[in-house]
């Protein structure tokens, strides 16, 4: 009664617990500090890096990791930053003494070409803090910091449809593109999952601003045969954009139509005439 | 020896197994992991909620029914399906259908409900009893086909028939939509119409019969997600004034809020941290210090957090440390790092208080439970294992080796199995009776019978 389907077992790492009973540095550090902070260190990359994408991942967990990794940047940083990309990523200089040593960046061609501002080497001391910033930034959208559209959700009644989410998608760390990062592109990456902006510009928009500068001095009301006025359609958001879930806008219709006037039959004439080239 | 006395009772006070739910074999399935464990107000029912959806309710059985020894055993009384995994498009992710958490309403007639959630949608369920039926029906046949009205020519009032018991479970309300993060914690208010749902940035107030809305009252989302560096890890309401709730985050620190004071309560009307021992300080002091629970004493007057290492508690009325801090299993710092690199340093263990609030329990690892007695200040470990389930048997308390000679009995900090951990544990509110969850069992332990 109580079976559903396939019984996933529990996944059985026995020999990572086994492993575990001698830490690197876990009692009575024989380790030298720096090299404690830089296994930390590739272990935080590697964590970030490698979320099981088939379940969300917890963002608890990555603002923890995160920060672990922004402490000990702040940390580098401030010792100096001559060899501090250097070291971020020569994680193989670290001996590990227990289990299995994690994957070290510099195995992991995303996260190399992520370091790796256009173009900064290996060895090169003028490390910027852009770079720095901007390699965490890069990194924390890996871990799939979730991105939603409601910009005010202080707002009751709108509990049901509106909320978008946005992360990066898993092909977006399996790909092997290089994906040059620099803290611009990334404001503008996050920009562009702001969609509350463009449904902003229609609803603010009055629809008489767009039809302000046509001249429609021609069109002298004593000469209209017919006058024809469409009130502004009520709809909301186009069937386009009906994958967005937002919750509908409402765009108060303006309280004068737009006045389409037809001329003449003469004036008619004359436009086909001249189109037509006789 | 003293033995385990004294903790949770008086000085004769032991802890007997009392029975185990759950498939026996090693092999364990992970649908049937349990996630989350909760009495009801009574006691008498006693409800789990596991990985793979579903709700399992026990109900204790009236003493002096059966045997005079069972004394109050707990069987299966309902269990359905809560909630199933759903498959979010727009992400291409799955929603897991496992359920966080469980939360009793106070029973009000004699149908009893209860909250479930999971990271996503919150539902109300309905758990009523059948054992009668109605026969006789003018209008309808025994088989419920309607009768021809021409043919009736009398009328007859319908009978109640006795029946088996049949206890259903329906959902009554589905709150969804609400949370664009995960779902840590529910808490159902003292007024007993309303209630609050926590995610990692923001927490709502719902009305219980409102499913369409709900009030923001928390919301710590910053402009930029790369600014982010803290969220919500529990959140709970007070357990008598309807108007005060808690919310912990992963930085250690705990928020007390007033909703009269404001609509959004991103201002708190109090702020606890206990400022760091910077002689303890290492990489992962922000990981540990991350609260995983945090629980109003049944007076309302203190609360209790658990974070990775200790268990504290709380004055309401002091916010600058905890009057009472518990060591769980201090002989873990030295191993940080081995946790971090496993990510049991980012386990979540829950904690409890007994119903006169005068001892606290909490989960560690190796089926390792600890209780802590807060007035005579006495502590005990003691395992939740097949070994030693034989009925009624006094549960020995054990001990972890921190250095030098293992005595006999200890068991070494190396040898600790970390897959083991006891994360949700729940006590009866009015007895001395525990459910403790090890990963698909689920153990009842009782005080001794003299």
């Amino acid at each position: 009664m109580l079976s559903r389907g396939v019984k996933r077992k529990l996944e059985d790492d026995e020999e990572i617990m086994a492993a575990e009973t001698s830490g690197a540095f876990d009692s009575s550090s024989s380790l030298p500090y720096p090299q404690q902070r830089q296994l930390v260190l590739n272990m935080c990359l590697s964590k970030l890096q490698s979320c099981h994408m088939k379940v969300e991942p917890s963002l608890h967990r990555s603002v923890l990791l995160a920060n672990t990794l922004r402490q000990i940047q702040e940390e580098m940083r401030q010792e100096g930053g001559e060899s501090t990309l250097a070291a971020i990523y020569d994680g193989s200089s670290c001996t590990y003494n227990g289990g299995n040593p994690p994957a070290t960046p510099a195995h992991n061609p995303e996260l190399h070409s992520l370091l790796l501002e256009s173009p900064v080497y290996p060895n090169n001391s003028s490390v910027t803090d852009n770079t720095m910033s901007s390699s965490v930034s890069a990194i924390l959208r890996e871990a799939g910091f979730v991105e939603d559209v409601n910009p005010a959700p202080a707002c009751l009644g709108c509990s049901d449809s509106e909320e978008l989410c946005f992360s990066s998608s898993p092909s977006y760390e399996n790909d092997g593109d290089e994906q040059p990062v620099d803290s611009r592109s990334s404001d503008s990456l996050f920009g562009s999952f702001e969609i509350s902006n463009s449904t902003s510009y229609l609803t603010d928009l009055a629809l008489d601003d767009i039809f302000e500068d046509i001249d429609t001095s021609m069109y002298d009301s004593s000469d209209f045969s017919t006058v024809m006025s469409f009130p502004v359609p009520r709809s909301p958001v186009s069937s386009s954009e009906d994958t967005m879930k937002s919750f509908p806008t409402c765009i108060s219709p303006s309280s004068n139509g737009i006045q389409i006037c037809i001329t003449d039959l003469n004036d008619l004439d004359h436009i086909m005439e001249i189109l037509v080239g006789s | 020896g003293a033995g385990n006395a004294g903790v949770g009772g008086g000085n004769d006070f032991q802890w007997c197994f009392s029975q185990v739910k759950g498939a026996i074999d090693e092999d364990v399935a992970e649908a049937d992991i349990i996630s989350t464990v909760e009495f009801n107000y009574s006691g008498d029912l006693l409800a789990t909620g596991d990985k793979g959806g579903r709700v399992v309710i026990f109900q204790r059985e009236q003493e002096g029914n059966n045997r005079s020894h069972s004394r109050g055993e707990y069987n299966v009384y309902s269990t359905f399906q809560s909630h199933e995994p759903e498959f979010d498009y727009l992400k291409s992710l799955e929603i897991e259908e496992k359920i966080n958490k469980i939360r009793w309403l106070p029973q009000q007639n004699a149908a009893h409900f209860l909250l479930s959630t999971n990271d996503k949608t919150i539902k109300l369920w309905k758990i009523s009893e059948r054992d009668k039926r109605a026969e006789g029906y003018n209008l309808k046949d025994e088989n419920g086909r309607l009768r021809d009205p021409f043919r009736i020519t009398s009328l007859r009032v319908p009978v109640l028939k006795p029946m088996d018991l049949m206890v259903e479970a329906s959902p009554r309300r589905i709150f969804a939509n609400a949370h664009t993060y995960h779902i840590n914690s529910i808490s159902v208010n003292s007024d007993h119409e309303t209630y609050l749902s926590a995610d990692d940035l923001r927490i709502n107030l719902w009305h219980l019969e409102i499913t369409d809305r709900s009030f923001n009252i928390v919301d710590i989302k910053p402009a930029n997600m790369e600014e982010l560096t803290e969220v919500i890890t529990a959140a709970e309401c007070h357990p008598n004034q309807c108007n005060v709730f808690v919310y912990s985050s992963s930085k250690g620190t705990i928020r007390l809020c007033d909703m009269r004071a404001s609509a959004l309560c991103d201002r708190h009307s109090k702020f606890f941290e206990e400022p760091e021992d910077p002689s303890s300080r290492s990489f992962f002091s922000e990981i540990i210090s991350s609260i995983s629970d945090v629980k109003f004493s049944h007076s309302g007057r203190y609360m209790m957090t658990r974070d990775y290492l200790s268990v504290k508690v709380w004055d309401l009325n002091m916010e600058s440390r905890p009057v009472e801090t518990y060591q769980v299993h201090e002989y873990l710092r030295s191993k940080l790092c081995s946790l971090y690199e496993n990510d049991c340093i980012f386990d979540k263990f829950e904690c409890c208080w007994n119903g006169s609030d005068n001892a606290i329990m909490t989960g560690s690892y190796n089926n390792f439970f600890r209780m802590f007695d807060r007035n005579t200040r006495r502590d005990i470990t003691l395992e939740a294992s097949r070994e030693s389930s034989k009925p009624r048997a006094i549960l020995k308390p054990r001990k972890v080796c921190t250095g030098g000679k293992r005595k006999k009995d200890e068991i070494s900090v190396d040898s600790l199995d970390f897959n083991k951990k006891i994360l949700h544990t729940a006590w009866h509110p009015k007895e001395n009776i525990i459910a403790v969850a090890a990963t698909n069992n689920l153990y009842i332990f009782q005080d001794k019978i003299n």
